[in-house]
């Protein structure tokens, strides 16, 4: 049997685990959400998405090896999001998963989480082969790479305030939708039009992009109705927010072409599962829709191409909150 | 019965290696680099990881963060072991080290954690002539002293969990998943990402 890599990721409001072979080929993904449990706040609270890990942590990792059809006796290296996410929630994977390699004297890679969502690029049936330009649009970061080799990427550009999921998952407060916002946006923009309203998205010198004009834009749109006036235009609203974030992204995906040279054009993370942005960009390559948003395969994928480090090197490894850019 | 116990709830992680009632060495260090401390106490043992048969872990109350790093290791390491485990209070053990004491925890924001009663203001226990150990205890020495506690010097060792005394309070072992942090506060609301 080829090398196998246990993937476990906690950063943020998914538990997540997957066994990934070093071919690429995903043999199990497991990922528990915890959308449910902060959805009555409108985002994710950091200290109950922690205690949420650690109740599911062993449970999903059983449920990996398990999908799997394989023992912990067959796992070759366990893979681990070290940041960058929330700190007390990443704290659990890690300590988990260190846990685990040191119990089995097995080696640990940990991975950067915003590495793995490019990851998801590489596992199989069809991996992407660098170089490339890529958008990394998630919650937390908006990116625009350009991948040479799959150990790593340059960064040419990214938001100045508001990631463009911060901006769906804002947007979606203000139109009164659920978290998280992305998907209801998207579900609702399909039954409104785009060009009801004009929300402007800021101009940013070179390769970065601002969002939180576009959600001032929003809030001075939705603060002149009524409920009922609300009511009526939440699908042209929605339609109309959702069309600006698009189309600066695709803009500054194009230019960001220019300047690589790379033809080649992928997007990963969260917001890559935007029906709109995937028909705005026909030619790019989108990560698998169930890929998207926080996964452990994708991090198993990206520990295939980072430093495994033997035990005991990693026994005081620490998380990291942001990405050290 | 080679035990593996430890607790990372407070400031200090304190970590042993006990056959049967017997402590084959005890360490301190910090949550985080609590696997250095147990790597290091089974090499003193000549032990593998392999040879631990039972866990116990200190379940806090104390810092929310890491006393989840004790438990996550926990369930780390029942799943690669397949060994059973037991969850001690903090608190519970602190009191096992000092006879006849009331133990105190630092619960942050003006607040200690004292068996039984959650999250309080020092100013509001009642301590008139009892023995209190613990971080919150050497944390707001004037106020207690001043309500008539007694308190040990800061370097008496009675003010430190000890992992050792976490093993010897063990009744029984099940589940180590089953085993639930106390965290005697309720989360703190605040959104992520405004
Ligand atoms: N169909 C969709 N359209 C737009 N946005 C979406 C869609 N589905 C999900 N999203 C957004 O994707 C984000 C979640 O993505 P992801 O899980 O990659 O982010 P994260 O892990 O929280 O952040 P980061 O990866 O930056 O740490 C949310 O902001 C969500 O609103
Ligand atoms: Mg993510």
């Amino acid at each position: 049997m080829s090398t196998l890599i246990l993937g476990i990721e906690t950063s943020c409001d998914e538990t997540a685990a997957a066994v990934v072979e070093a071919d690429g080929v995903v043999q199990s993904s497991v990922v528990s959400s915890q959308a449910d449990l902060h959805a009555r706040y409108g985002g994710v609270v950091p200290e109950i998405a922690s205690r949420r890990h650690l109740e599911l942590v062993a449970p999903v990792v059983r449920a990996a090896l398990e999908d799997a059809g394989v023992a912990l006796d067959d796992v070759d290296r366990v893979g681990v999001t070290q940041g960058p996410g929330l700190v007390g929630a990443l704290l659990v994977g890690l300590s988990a998963a260190k846990a685990i390699a040191w119990a089995r004297g097995l080696p640990l890679v940990p991975v950067d989480h915003l590495r793995g969502h490019v990851a998801t690029l590489y596992l199989a049936p069809d991996p992407l082969d660098p170089p490339f330009t890529c958008l990394l649009a998630s919650g937390g970061h908006t990116l625009l790479l350009s991948v040479r080799e799959r150990e790593g990427y340059e960064v040419l550009g990214s938001t100045l305030d508001d990631a463009a999921g911060e901006a769906f998952d804002k947007g979606a407060r203000l139109l009164g939708l659920g978290y998280p916002g992305g998907a209801e946006i998207d579900r609702l923009a399909r039954d409104g039009d785009p060009e009801a309203y004009s929300f402007p998205v800021a101009r940013v010198a070179g390769l970065d992009l601002s969002f939180s004009g576009l959600k001032t834009a929003l809030l001075h749109a939705v603060r002149g109705l009524t409920e009922t006036d609300l009511a009526a235009r939440r699908a042209d609203l929605a339609a109309s927010y959702q069309r600006a974030i698009v189309r600066a992204l695709a803009g500054r995906l194009r230019a960001a072409v220019e300047r690589t040279g790379h033809e080649t054009v992928a997007v990963v993370g969260g917001v890559a599962a935007n029906s709109e942005l995937r028909a705005a960009l026909p030619d790019a390559r989108f990560a698998p829709l169930e890929l998207c948003t926080d996964n452990a395969a994708m991090i198993a994928s990206a520990a295939r191409f980072a430093r495994a480090v033997e035990p005991p090197g990693y026994l005081a490894l620490d998380a990291y909150p942001s990405a050290p850019l | 019965m080679l035990v593996l116990a430890f607790d990372t709830a407070t400031d200090v992680a304190t970590s042993a290696l006990l056959e049967d009632a017997e402590v084959l060495g005890e360490r301190a260090s910090v949550a985080k680099t609590l696997l250095e401390d147990v790597d290091a106490l089974l090499r003193q043992a000549s032990a593998r990881p392999a040879d631990i048969e039972a866990l116990v872990v200190g379940t806090g109350p104390g810092s929310f963060t890491s006393t989840r790093i004790g438990l996550a290791v926990a369930r780390g390491l029942a799943l690669a072991l397949d060994v059973a485990g037991a969850g001690v209070s903090t608190l519970d053990a602190l009191a096992a080290g000092a006879e006849g004491a009331l133990p105190v925890i630092d619960a942050r924001r003006r607040e200690v954690f004292v068996p039984g009663a959650g999250a309080v203001a020092p100013e509001d226990l009642d301590v008139a002539g009892r023995l209190c150990v613990g971080d919150g205890a050497l944390r707001y020495r004037d106020v207690l002293e001043a309500k008539g506690a007694a308190i040990p010097p800061d370097d008496d060792i009675r003010h430190l969990p000890r992992a050792s005394l976490h093993a010897r309070l063990v009744t029984a072992y099940g589940r180590v998943d089953e085993i639930e942090p106390i965290y005697a506060r309720a989360p703190d609301a605040r959104r992520w990402r405004g």
